[in-house]
């Protein structure tokens, strides 16, 4: 059974990861997150909160999830591959294992109604679907623009019973989205839990969200030292917030020889101004919360973000990568539209898997990794999402006859 | 005398206008100016200030405007920086406060900085003699009371409700305010929501009230010209003034 674990880079008292993290949220907030830190300090480790959990996990999301031995790829690039297929999940991505214990956690504080944010919609959909299955009012924050892109998820979270917020303010888009969602929040602090879809936001939510990914690495290492009796030379995954490259990384971290590698929105090209590589190309500030790396002007106004995939449209990152990168403990890097769009096709046309357009930008870094260092390397990519909600984007950008 | 502070978008639409505004404001019985920094991403904002400061983003607004600006006014009426945290922190709180001592700027409102975080700042504002408003929210425990205005200077902001700016909604804040007393001297300004028709309610057992949307709205009119604006937000406040202090 997964119980998370401390870990070396836990934040401390005040959510600080270094100088990332902490709680940047008007007062009215404040007493909110204290009581959800106090409360969260009673469950972390409790073997009764988390074999609730397990039953969930195990039954209603289907896990643990595969880790498959993706032949043909490794074939071609001369390498051992596996992708950890969080794509099999129930909603067709890692997000679930976030809402399910957040939802729990919600219901156990006596919450009546739950609200999100969400870029892809995954995260929505996530929410909404735990929502239905406690019992929960849902109500969905989504960019005006996100809501166009990706239309399937709107309507499979009205399907489920949330109310849709198309929200028309900035760049349209998920960091739009999540100032409406803390609006909404601060408006309704004492009846409304916010479940937040990255690793990103004021402590205790970075720590939460990444107790709750990290079951991706847990398993992962028990299969891949089930299978190859080794530990891998690298974990890949993309990053937009983080959860999921957080999830992955964090039972790798502290292994000597095992490389983590995080993935950001390459966009039109970090030579640019649109992509969403904060940790390239931004630097320290405070968004939604929390301090870490973001992508602004010399005056400190937060930049819009650019990238095919609305999960990783986002100017800021988690602050436990921004620690981790300054650490040097994870390497960053990045992957354009069109490389994760070839990758795409690449991962559909020779192992018959779709991946996410987000999980794509993983999988494109397969072939950008030097080949002296590939070379009979043994690999873990995050497949953090199936591609379903983006065939009706993808009809637009490609054609085949 | 209860006190009245007045918020306004610097910048816009122009300097010379927020300049002339202050001024007027001045006259009109405004005792301190919060002028405001545009942010954005104002998530403590609703609407009608959101809007303000992405249309003075979008005409170009930069922070070298708010020092120009101050430099010509804070001699004149007391004036308190109010802004997000982020520009802040990012052209350095170091550089924040030396333009403010320069210009006699008496301070600064960031609503996303609370207690926990604005700590580290404490010395460098004290050495510069200038004050970091306290906010105190409703939802705030007594005991979140006591630590958060233990350092108060000049006067606690008091949130009017679990909300964001410029809103309809009230609560009740008599034990909030009986919780604040019980703990400082420090004057209690109450802010958010407050307009011509609710000024009267939420001045009853506080020190002043902080106006925003109000004069904001006005700002925004399309159909007003600008020496009209001043005129109107100038009759507001002293409408405002007279309501709370009859
Ligand atoms: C499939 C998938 N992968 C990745 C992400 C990016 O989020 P994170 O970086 O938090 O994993 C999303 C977000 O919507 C997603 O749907």
């Amino acid at each position: 059974m997964y119980i998370p674990k401390a870990s070396k880079f836990d934040p401390d008292s005040n959510g600080h990861f270094g100088k990332f993290g902490g709680r940047y949220v008007p007062e009215t907030l404040m007493p909110v997150l204290l009581e959800l830190d106090e409360y969260y300090k009673t469950i972390r480790f409790d073997e009764d909160f988390w074999s609730e959990v397990d039953t969930y996990l195990k039954d209603y999301v289907g896990r643990p999830s595969a880790l498959y031995y993706a032949k043909n790829i490794s074939d071609e690039l001369g390498a051992k591959i596996y992708f950890k297929r969080e794509d099999l999940n129930h909603t067709g991505a890692h997000k679930v294992n976030n809402t399910i214990v957040q939802g729990l956690i919600a219901k156990k504080m006596g919450k009546k109604r739950v609200i999100a944010e969400t870029g892809a919609g995954q995260h929505g959909v996530a929410t909404a679907t735990i929502a239905a299955l406690l019992g929960l009012e849902c109500e969905v924050f989504m960019g005006e623009k996100d809501v166009e892109r990706q239309e399937l998820n709107v309507f499979r979270m009205k399907l489920l019973g949330a109310k849709v917020h198309s929200v028309k303010s900035g760049s349209r888009t998920l960091k739009d989205a999540m100032n409406e969602a803390i609006r909404y929040w601060v408006t309704n602090a004492r009846d409304t839990f916010y479940i937040i879809g990255t690793v990103a936001g004021p402590h205790p939510y970075p720590m939460m969200v990444r107790d709750f990914q990290a079951i991706i690495g847990y398993e992962a290492k028990a299969q891949i030292l089930a299978k190859e009796n080794r530990l891998p030379d690298y974990v890949i995954a993309c990053i937009g917030g983080g959860s999921n490259a957080i999830g992955a990384f964090s039972h790798f971290l502290e292994d000597e020889g095992v490389t983590c590698i995080g993935i950001e929105a390459g966009g039109l090209g970090v030579e640019t101004d649109k992509h969403g590589a904060s940790l390239e190309k931004g630097s320290p500030g405070v968004l939604h919360g929390q301090m870490s790396y973001l992508l602004q002007d010399d005056d400190g106004q937060i930049l819009e973000a650019h990238s095919i995939s609305a999960g990783l449209d986002y100017p800021g990152i988690g602050p436990e990568h921004a620690y981790l990168k300054e650490l040097k403990e994870a390497q960053y890097e990045n992957i354009t539209d069109q490389e994760a769009l070839d990758a795409f096709v690449w991962l559909s046309q020779t192992e018959g898997l779709i991946p996410a357009f987000e999980s794509a930008h993983a999988v494109a870094y397969l072939k950008k990794i030097p080949k002296e260092k590939i070379k009979n390397s043994l690999i873990i990519v995050n497949l953090s999402g199936r591609g379903d909600k983006d065939m009706i984007q993808a009809k637009d950008l490609l054609s085949f006859d | 005398m209860k006190k009245l502070v007045a918020y306004i978008t610097a910048g816009f639409p122009n300097n010379s206008f927020t300049i002339d505004l202050a001024l007027a404001l001045k006259e009109s019985g405004v005792d301190s100016l919060e002028l405001g920094i545009p942010f954005s991403d104002p998530v403590a904002d609703g609407p009608i200030i959101e809007e303000a400061n992405l249309i003075a983003l979008k005409n170009g607004f930069k922070i070298e405007q708010l020092f120009e600006i101050s430099s010509q006014i804070a001699t004149q009426i007391d004036t308190l920086w109010m802004g997000y945290f982020n520009p802040f922190y990012h052209k350095g709180m170091d550089l924040f406060t030396d333009y403010a001592k320069e210009y006699g700027v008496s301070g600064f409102i960031i609503p996303d900085l609370p207690h926990e975080e604005a700590k580290v700042y404490t010395d460098l504002m004290n050495k510069k003699d200038l004050s970091l408003i306290s906010f105190v929210a409703p939802t705030d425990s007594e005991q979140r009371i006591k630590q958060v205005v233990e350092n108060s200077k000049k006067f606690i902001y008091l949130v009017a409700y679990a909300g964001i700016t410029g809103s309809g909604a009230s609560e009740d804040l008599s034990q909030t305010i009986t919780n604040i007393r019980a703990v400082t001297s420090t004057p209690v300004y109450v802010g958010f929501g407050v307009d011509e028709k609710t000024a009267k309610e939420k001045a009853v057992g506080v020190d002043g009230v902080i106006v925003g949307s109000a004069f904001v709205k006005i700002l925004l009119d399309n159909s007003l010209s600008n020496n009209e604006k001043i005129k109107k937000i100038s009759n507001l406040a002293k409408v405002i003034k007279d309501t709370i202090n009859s």
